[in-house]
């Protein structure tokens, strides 16, 4: 009996998907993660017929980013608690920009609720955040920071922290999270700006230096952040970090220098949303040279540039770079990739641990798409559905 | 070796003084009266674009990118080289690459003469622009794999080497290349910054007039016109004549030609008495007589100030 058992994980969801082949028919089970799921089984005409569909789902299910459960990026290690790599996803759809997070390292988010008592046991991860008529995120936090709850908390997310008053920058959240380190014993994760355009626009989020944080949480593990404007990080050390989201309409070129120079050894997830220099995007490629020399991150798996108006660029420095021999997930979605970048692409190397490539979100002609998708790697190459195929004008997918 | 902030290193370096120093971080002395750096330095990024700065140190060391734009003083860098971007841009002076060189990117454009390679070196991974360089007649057999080659205006470079590997594209346009080795066969292509295919590049002679006619887009329009040559295209559409007279070479046109989307083109045609050659030269579309073309292209706005004494 062949079985195949796949994960998914993003921003919205943690779920399971098996499948069982037994003889002419096929048994699929799928789920959130943790429950026992539902089964579907379909009998075929003959043996070949089950088989042929089974791997015409496996398939279909690997191109939309599912992975197997055993692959090194879903391992959670020998205590079953570790973090995988898998569970770093942001967003894997241009849509899911649209939407605030519904899960975050693989967990339910709930918006904390200063009147009900939290969860124990880290199950659950709290959202603190403000809105237009409510400046709750701050005082949320002092409250929440309080609980026993705290003490158990894997993940923290900050939301929209500055209500209506979209010109405030998350230093007293970040300061509040520092000073309370030793209360947050648990802590893994933090996502700072779940936030979305209807809340504030991503290039008016106003960031700041986020060093502080790597500096007083030396067990962080994930560190995600949205908004490009004034974000820094002014501490460049850490041997635990394994997970760097920085996501932005326009990423400045400093930081990215900063990233080229970090020591971040144990970095396995690495994420950047370039931007357009409309936004204050103004790095180049060039500055990437340090990370694509393969040098600096000896463990990473997963490296995304995205959202990038110079992608094509990327893709024809990327194919040649010690980097790609390495890592497992490129991501270079919902930027401004044609069919120069894409005819680049064709030259990946196949016979290496590269797997998967995610190129959602992007401009090339279905010529180059059917010549890309004859690589053996697996491989997202889908436009979203209200995606302007105008071949004059183009823009990355975050760029208001 | 004493580690300094970038602001205290920039401050260091001006001031000359000789203490070796290490810094994390970019170093900007754009625009500075910085003409040499007296101390060893280590640093992840340093630009001296615009200094009078005339040599490098061999000690000194970039790890990422080392700019040195218009340093129109620098003459030589040092043998060994090795950072992760190297920008020369318009360095006027600079006409050689230092030996043992090493460097995912090269940025040489506006260096007209830059024309010997070293015999060993090492650029590879990353892009190299060579735009303008008129004095660069072969490429080296080490070079790349490349990501993005730039070789506009390279009018002595007529031939790549066989081997050579680019990832992206190859900008071609005005430099001598007329065919690419089999490695490079299906490469995008670029002229001066417009992607074009292989037949507008090495086969100016198929364009038709009805395929620039039909093209929608209008830089692609002009490359096409400029490689089919505009007097090929002018006879091909046939042009309405606007005017008619002569000049010392003989007979001139001014021609006129309607293009949908863009504004039309104008142009005189006319021969140049001391090479014997006919000549289409662009003018505005505005222009309604062959003496009010060649006035304009003097300079006179007024034609009826533009009396030459004598063409030539």
């Amino acid at each position: 009996m062949d079985r195949r058992e796949l994960v998914f994980m993003d921003s919205t969801s943690n779920k399971f998907w098996r499948i069982e082949l037994n003889g002419d028919s096929h048994t699929v089970t799928f789920g959130r993660a943790g429950t026992d799921g539902q089964s579907k089984t379909k009998t075929f005409a003959d043996a070949d017929a089950a088989k042929k569909d089974y791997d015409k789902l496996i398939s279909a299910k690997l191109k939309k980013g599912y992975v197997d459960a055993d692959s090194a990026s879903a391992a959670t290690g020998e205590d079953a608690d570790a973090l995988p790599v898998l569970a770093f996803r942001s967003i894997l759809k241009e849509d899911d920009v649209g939407h605030n997070a519904k899960t975050f390292i693989g967990k339910r988010i709930a918006d904390y609720d200063p009147n009900k008592k939290p969860t124990a046991g880290g199950k659950t991860v709290y959202r603190f955040r403000s809105d237009w008529d409510s400046q709750d995120c701050v005082p949320n936090l002092k409250h929440f920071l309080e609980t026993d709850a705290a003490r158990e908390a894997v993940g923290i997310v900050i939301g929209n922290w500055t209500g209506d008053d979209t010109g405030t920058d998350p230093s007293e959240v970040i300061e509040l999270l520092c000073q309370n380190s030793k209360r947050l014993a648990a802590l893994k994760a933090i996502y700072l700006g779940d936030i979305i355009s209807e809340e504030c626009e991503m290039s008016w989020i106003q960031q700041s230096d986020i060093g502080p944080l790597l500096k007083a949480f030396p067990n962080l593990e994930l560190l995600r952040t949205r908004g490009g404007e004034n974000l820094k990080i002014g501490h460049l050390k850490h041997d635990n970090l394994r997970g760097l989201i920085c996501e932005s309409g326009g990423l400045r070129a400093e930081v990215v220098r900063q990233i080229g120079r970090s020591k971040f050894p144990a970095l396995e997830h690495l994420e950047l949303w370039l931007g357009t220099d409309e936004y204050g995007g103004d790095s180049s490629v060039e500055d990437l040279q340090p990370i694509l020399s393969g040098d600096l991150f000896p463990q990473l798996k997963y490296l995304g540039l995205r959202n990038c108006d110079f992608v094509d660029d990327i893709a024809a420095v990327i194919v040649n770079s010690p980097l790609i021999q390495r890592i497992e997930t490129l991501d270079l979605s919902l930027g401004v990739l044609t069919d120069e970048g894409g005819r680049a692409l064709l030259s990946l190397p196949t016979d290496g641990t590269l797997q998967h490539v995610n190129l959602h979100f992007n401009y090339m002609t279905n010529d180059v798409i059917k010549e890309l998708k004859k690589l053996p790697l697996k491989m997202d190459l889908s436009k979203p559905s209200h995606m302007d195929q105008d071949d004059e004008w183009r823009f990355v997918a975050v760029g208001e | 070796m004493k580690t300094l902030s970038p602001e205290e290193a920039r401050q260091h370096l001006l001031a000359e003084e000789k203490a070796a120093i290490c810094v994390e971080g970019s170093i900007d002395l754009r625009q500075t009266k910085l003409s040499s750096i007296a101390c060893r330095l280590q640093c992840n990024d340093l630009d001296l674009s615009g200094t009078p700065i005339e040599s490098l140190p061999k000690s000194l060391k970039v790890r990422s990118r080392l700019t040195l734009d218009n340093c129109t003083s620098l003459q030589r860098l040092p043998k060994g080289l090795t950072c992760g971007s190297l920008s020369l841009r318009g360095c006027v002076f600079i006409d050689r690459l230092p030996e043992q060189l090493s460097t995912w990117f090269l940025n040489a454009s506006g260096c007209p003469r830059l024309s010997s390679w070293p015999k060993e070196a090492t650029i590879r991974n990353g892009n190299v622009n060579l735009r303008n360089c008129v004095e660069i007649r072969e490429l080296p057999g080490w070079l790349g794999p490349l990501g993005q080659l730039d070789l506009g205006g390279c009018v002595n470079l007529h031939a790549l080497p066989e081997g050579l590997q680019v990832s992206g594209w190859i900008d071609i346009g005005g430099s001598g290349i007329q065919s690419l080795p089999k490695s490079l066969a299906n490469s995008p292509l670029r002229w001066r910054s417009v992607p074009i295919t292989h037949q507008i590049a090495f086969e100016p002679d198929k364009i038709t007039a009805k395929q620039v006619l039909d093209e929608r887009n209008a830089e692609l329009r002009r490359v096409m016109i400029e490689r089919m040559g505009y007097l090929k295209f002018a006879n091909d559409v046939e042009a309405k004549e606007l005017d008619r007279d002569t000049d010392a070479g003989g007979q001139r046109q001014l021609l006129k030609i309607d293009i949908d989307e863009d504004e039309p083109l104008v142009g005189l045609v006319c021969n140049c008495p001391s090479t014997n050659r006919q000549y289409f030269l662009r003018v505005p579309p505005q222009m309604q007589t062959c003496h009010q073309a060649a006035a304009w292209m003097a300079g006179f706005d007024d034609p009826k100030r533009y009396r030459p004494v004598i063409e030539t």
